[in-house]
């Protein structure tokens, strides 16, 4: 599908005639959608009170460019926007967002859990001591029930995920007082995300500032959103192009397939995460079918 | 600090109805009820209440009685029991002496005349000709004995598959409920299907555990999973029936001579109802207390704390749907320190289980690494969800959240995955769930609001 202009980090698809024109008008209508729940966020709260979560990948890029259209209609500037530093990630995802962020003008945060990256001696898997932590970051891991001594650093086990993520997310809504903050989650991605709404407001607890997640693309599949990437030429990162269909840190995002872009894999049939199971067909089958349960 | 948010109750108290299955109305107008007990095993028993809930009797054999599955009051006074997991028969007088035990027969082996032996029976009834017809669940079969344990009669031919509630009726025929082949049938004493309801699919029928003939022909059917009650013509035209909203997997329906239908709640609301025609409840008896605490968040998920009978603080083992199996281990040598685990012998299932206040509609994460051995069935971590009265709000187990399924033999794996708790939910309950043979270990479970 189309050929590739080169560039260190980012890929523009050119349009191709494969995409018809039913097509094209599809992925506008998807975007209009969005583009609606971006307007109602706006008339919500005050520019100054809104969000941006990034990536620098495929969901939350699209989120990002919806977002900047509303904004140029406004003309007003794009929110401030924060990207989650984990300690794991990838280089070309790294350039991709340097660039973005230049030619977009984006107002980028970066966050990162610093005291738990010092204690680790920003080293992959080294011990990190639950003493040496500060005070919020002992707090968190006693509110997971985590309840060892020590824990090696990674990013996306259940402790990395929760200290360089959530915690992470969670302060930089108490530290700019964000009322309401965009996410680019999507329905067909996981099942605990079928019921999510456009907006979803949580309210205050010990972990988190009171505050609405606005989640523009929720109706988006995942060949809905690379067809609108190739309809509307939205750059994107070029792990994409080598077989990766879902990023995240460098150590545990595994390629799906090698060297087929993510457009051209069975985006329908096949999942989104790989790593799951394939034998999980047949046991669920067998389990459906015992009776005493 | 966690702690309790809700304490739980004494395990095995009598009286206590944890799982109610075979119910009867009596001529006396009370109501004879079979308890199974609870999750870990406690409380199962026979009680017979009168009609505003006074408890008459109770028979229990000294705490004995193991997922015992019915009770009926023979014309002699006594009680036939199903003591299921137990594997035995047994006639009890009023007074609560065995005056026969299958465990008797074969000369003290429990055998019968055929060389074989009862495998979860899960219903009896005592015949005109001083026999008894029992439904042998395990053994694909009902069979006709005599009180010393020869067969007389049986039937299975490969058309029963794990069958419930065989009764007898009028016309010298016998109705079953072949449950795993979602289907009833009605056989002759030739052995011949002459009647038979349900085509296999789980639309129609799914795991039905119970039909009853009504005096106007039709055919009153219990169909568990889809929670409901069917009434059918012989033509198979479904002309009368009893959905509920909720889950519940009623056991068995008894019509009682006023027109109305007695059905106990098994996995639902722990009670019996008897409802009449417009589906209204006209008599209710529940007397649950919920024995297990429900915590206000996950406790020694690290697994540092052991009780003195050797479980993990503030866990349950549960056994019920063990088949009579069923082991708690710990895997001593895992370091920093021993990790629990459980390991099932037979086709059945095992949890090892902690009830926790979740908020509803809130997202959490849950986590823990898991390892498994030589496991035929499947082993994972989930969580099922209760509503007010202690019902599970899934249809069926494999609706409930989970993370990866484990099969065969895999090293410590770390697991986790997303779950919304539905609004109706009071508490979860987070699961290490084992079925069909094998070993499954945890260790450093974690739940988080996200």
């Amino acid at each position: 599908m189309g050929s590739f202009i080169k560039g260190r980090g980012e890929r523009r698809m050119v349009l191709d005639s494969k995409i018809s024109e039913k097509r094209k008008r599809q992925c506008t209508k998807l975007i209009e959608i969005s583009k609606e729940i971006v307007r109602q966020a706006f008339d919500k709260f005050k520019p100054e009170e809104l969000s941006i979560t990034w990536t620098g990948g495929k969901d939350s890029g699209l989120t990002l460019w919806i977002i900047r259209q509303v904004c140029q209609e406004k003309g007003i500037p794009l929110p401030k926007t924060m990207i989650i530093g984990e300690g794991d990630e990838f280089e070309e995802i790294e350039q991709f967002v340097e660039r973005i962020k230049k030619e977009w003008n984006v107002p980028l945060e970066v966050c990162r859990n610093e005291d738990v990256l010092k204690v680790a001696n920003y080293q992959l898997n080294a011990p990190v001591r639950v003493k040496d932590l500060n005070e919020r970051n002992r707090a968190e891991l006693s509110r997971i029930g985590f309840d060892e001594d020590e824990f090696p650093f990674e990013a996306e086990s259940y402790v990395g995920n929760h200290l360089m993520k959530t915690v992470v997310f969670n302060e930089f809504l108490e530290r700019n007082k964000i009322k309401g903050i965009f996410q680019g989650l999507r329905w067909d991605e996981h099942p605990a995300r079928f019921h999510d709404g456009y907006f979803e407001y949580k309210e205050a607890s010990e972990l988190t500032p009171e505050h609405t997640r606005i989640r523009p693309i929720l109706h988006f599949t995942e060949k809905d959103l690379w067809d609108t990437y190739a309809v509307f030429q939205i750059p994107y990162c070029v792990l994409y192009e080598r077989g990766y269909r879902s990023l995240g840190a460098k150590t545990t995002s595994l390629i799906s397939i090698e060297g087929i872009p993510a457009w051209r894999q069975d985006l329908e049939n096949t999942e989104e995460r790989v790593g799951r199971r394939q034998d999980k067909e047949k046991a669920m089958k067998e389990m459906r079918r015992l009776g005493y349960m | 600090m966690n702690e309790i948010i809700s304490p739980g109750g004494k395990r095995g108290i009598p009286g206590n109805l944890e799982l109610p299955l075979c119910v009867e109305r009596l001529s006396n107008g009370n109501t004879l009820i079979t308890d199974g007990g609870d999750e870990a095993g406690f409380g199962s028993e026979v009680i017979e209440v009168d009609p505003i809930g006074n408890r008459v009797w109770q028979f229990d054999d000294q705490r004995r009685l193991k997922f015992a599955h019915s009770s009926r009051r023979m014309s002699n006074g006594n009680t036939l029991i199903t003591d299921t997991t137990n594997n035995r028969l047994l006639e009890v007088t009023p007074d609560k002496k065995i005056v026969v035990n299958s465990d008797d027969w074969g000369r003290g082996t429990g055998k019968l005349s055929d060389e074989s032996h009862l495998h979860y029976p899960n219903e009896a009834y005592e015949l005109e000709d001083d026999t008894f017809l029992i439904t042998d669940r395990n053994n694909d079969r009902c069979l006709v004995v005599n009180r010393q344990g020869k067969v007389i009669w049986s039937f299975g031919q490969n058309e029963l598959h794990h069958p419930h509630h065989a009764n007898p009726l009028p016309n010298g025929n016998i109705l079953v409920s072949d449950s795993d082949g979602n289907r009833i049938l009605e056989v002759n004493r030739k052995k011949e299907i002459v009647w038979s309801y349900g085509d296999g699919s789980t639309e129609v029928l799914w795991w039905p555990r119970s039909a009853i003939r009504l005096p106007n022909g039709n055919t009153l059917i219990t169909d568990t999973k889809n929670h409901r009650l069917l009434e059918v013509t012989p033509g198979g035209k479904v002309v009368w029936k009893f959905q509920t909203e909720h889950v519940d997997t009623f056991y068995l329906t008894h019509a009682t001579p006023q027109g109305t239908f007695l059905t106990s709640s098994v996995d639902g609301h722990h009670q019996v109802i008897e409802i009449d025609r417009t589906c209204n409840y006209v008599w209710t008896f529940r007397n649950y207390r919920r024995p297990f605490p429900v915590y206000a968040g996950l406790m020694n998920g690290f697994f540092k704390t052991r009780e003195e009978r050797g479980e993990p603080e503030c866990w349950t083992f549960a056994t019920r749907l063990s088949e009579g199996g069923g082991k708690l281990l710990w895997d001593e040598q895992n370091k920093p320190r021993p990790s629990p685990g459980i390991e099932l012998d037979r086709d059945g299932a095992l949890f090892l289980q902690q009830a926790i206040a979740m908020q509803p509609g809130g997202v959490y994460r849950v986590g823990a690494e898991i390892k498994t051995e030589d496991v035929q069935g499947s082993a994972c971590l989930q969580i099922d969800f209760f509503d007010a009265y202690g019902g599970s709000l899934f249809q069926d187990i494999t609706k409930t959240p989970m993370g990866e399924l484990f099969t065969g033999s895999n090293p410590w794996t770390s697991d986790s995955f997303e779950v919304r708790v539905p609004v109706k939910a009071t508490y979860g309950e987070l699961r290490l769930f084992l079925h069909n043979k094998g070993r499954a270990f945890i260790k450093n479970v974690m739940l988080g609001k996200i």
